[in-house]
């Protein structure tokens, strides 16, 4: 019960991600290790989190795209990975289906509730209320944490008992395929990304950036740095003409 | 020297405390997001303090601001104090001409939207939360708590500076610099550059966080060849190219990411059933 009540508030925590200038408290990483820690197992909490950090990895809102909610997803997934011993798999089994559910919500929020809340910021603004228009704009997010916490209690309060029946009930071979999806995963949050970045022009950077990590083992932070040389020999930012394309890394180029 | 309390324009009443104001009221930003109007009380609530300061002696004119900056609003919300500087700019070169053309307000915002959620997006979202995660899930994945503190601060710190910036200079550079930037086509190379640097990051990432490992083996006994000592001698990690190849194709022929899950865990389960993947 007090668990419950706990993992409520770390969930309405994470959403107070956007409320503190988004600054992805809200992800599995971060929210793992507190999941951990009111379980009484930090370690297992950090490698939980991390690991269904990469499985959401492409579950980021970006423009209007409201993916699974991850808060509601990542906490509940790694509570019952850390109380059934289930480890990343149990955790990412658990935290998919529960992180639609709390999507389903989010969306009957985002396109009912709260547009009833931005007409009610309009009267205030006809009577010219600044503190009204601040008021009902905050009330509208502590709302949502208000839902994410309820779920979240509920989910573990109802759940965690019976879980570790339905995960024994699972197969061994359903479980070492989940590890081996897990593993795959990332990919897709890739793909998804490269999607909205890259084009035709920047796309052999890709191969660059996938090369130097396969052949020469270069850690992302020096492909990153690398990255910033190649845009500086790419373009030229002194001259004031449009956007000019030399073939200064061709010969990496697959 | 100027102080923090002084007009920043000369016949202006924004001063830099009002643009800090308006940093720390940015934070909220995307707290009451919807589909319909989106980030527009966040985008209010950001400048409404900034507007009762320009149009203190104007009831009228403070009402019409408030419900003109109740628009449509949406951006990456890191960025959106710039937006707010050149909004306040404007609203205060509204209150002291009476021929303002107000609707300029809301195009100047429309305009801004795309090109800084561009940047904005590809820059933080795409590359520097990518950069956190690598750095911070391989440190988790032993365990070890630096992974989520290095995975906040490694976005964070650039994150808020760039808030910051964005809310100090935002006024500053004004509506009319704007448009310079645009037309000598800076940001157009700026966007290229992030693109760079986001798709080099993302391949790093492709090789690196995907795993992918073959079990298959040609022969049998003693003298089999493991297919994926074969794979790795042409090139390692291959087969997480393939499958990141394939995601890609499948997403570009609009196959639903549900499925694309669904699929993936499905086949998970027939390799491990069969020993093609382990």
């Amino acid at each position: 019960m007090l668990q419950a009540l706990l993992l409520g508030c770390i969930a309405f925590i994470g959403k107070c991600d956007l409320a503190t200038g988004t600054n992805l408290i809200q992800r599995p990483i971060v929210l793992g290790p507190l999941v951990g820690l009111v379980l009484g197992d930090l370690k297992l909490g950090v490698e939980v989190g991390a690991a269904l950090e990469l499985a959401f990895l492409g579950q980021y809102s970006v423009g209007a795209f409201i993916p699974p909610n991850v808060i509601v997803g990542g906490v509940l997934g790694t509570a019952f990975a850390i109380t059934t011993g289930g480890g990343a798999e149990i955790a990412f089994t658990m935290a998919f289906p529960i992180a639609l559910l709390a999507q389903a919500i989010d969306n009957v929020l985002f396109s009912v509730v709260r547009p009833m809340m931005g007409t009610l910021a309009d009267k205030f603004a006809a009577k010219g209320n600044v503190k009204a228009i601040t008021m009902i704009h905050m009330g509208t997010g502590f709302i949502t944490c208000t839902v994410l916490f309820l779920i979240t209690f509920f989910g573990f309060w109802l759940g965690s008992s019976q879980m570790q029946a339905i995960v024994d009930a699972i197969p061994a071979v359903v479980t070492s395929g989940l590890t081996i999806a897990c593993g795959i995963l990332p990919a897709m949050g890739f793909a998804m990304l490269a999607r909205m970045i890259m084009n035709k022009k920047v796309a052999p950077f890709f191969f660059l950036g996938f090369l130097l990590s396969s052949y020469f083992r270069v850690p992302v932070v020096g492909i990153a740095f690398l990255g910033v040389i190649a845009a500086l020999i790419k373009i030229d930012f002194t001259s004031n003409n449009q956007v000019t394309v030399q073939g200064g890394m061709d010969d990496e180029d697959f | 020297m100027k102080t923090s309390n002084q007009p920043i324009k000369e016949n202006g009443v924004i001063t830099k405390k009002d643009l800090k104001t308006m940093f720390w009221r940015s934070l909220p930003m995307e707290f009451s997001w919807h589909y319909e109007r989106q980030m527009h009380m966040g985008f209010c609530t950001m400048v409404s303090q900034g507007l009762k300061k320009i149009y203190k002696d104007d009831e009228e004119g403070l009402k019409e601001a408030l419900q003109r900056n109740l628009e449509f609003f949406n951006i990456t919300a890191h960025v959106s104090p710039f937006v707010g500087g050149i909004t306040l700019a404007m609203e205060e070169m509204n209150a002291q001409q009476d021929d303002f053309d107000t609707s300029s307000i809301n195009a100047v915002k429309a305009a801004l939207m795309g090109p800084l959620s561009g940047i904005g997006d590809s820059l933080l979202l795409g590359t520097l939360r990518i950069l956190a995660v690598g750095i911070g899930a391989s440190l988790s994945a032993t365990g070890n708590i630096l992974g989520p503190i290095l995975f906040l601060l490694i976005f964070n710190v650039p994150a808020f500076a760039l808030r910051y910036l964005c809310a100090m200079k935002g006024y500053k550079l004004g509506a009319n610099y704007l448009e310079k930037i645009q037309s000598s086509g800076l940001m157009e190379k700026f966007m290229f550059a992030a693109g760079i640097l986001g798709t080099m990051v993302i391949g790093g990432m492709t090789n690196e966080l995907v795993s992918v490992t073959t079990l298959l083996q040609i022969g049998s006994g003693e003298s089999a060849t493991l297919i994926q000592g074969v794979l790795d001698g042409i090139l390692p990690g291959m087969l997480s190219l393939v499958v990141m190849g394939i995601y890609y194709y499948l997403m570009n022929k609009k196959v639903n990411v549900m499925w694309l899950l669904i699929g993936t865990a499905i086949l998970g389960i027939v390799c491990a059933q069969f020993g093609i993947l382990g």
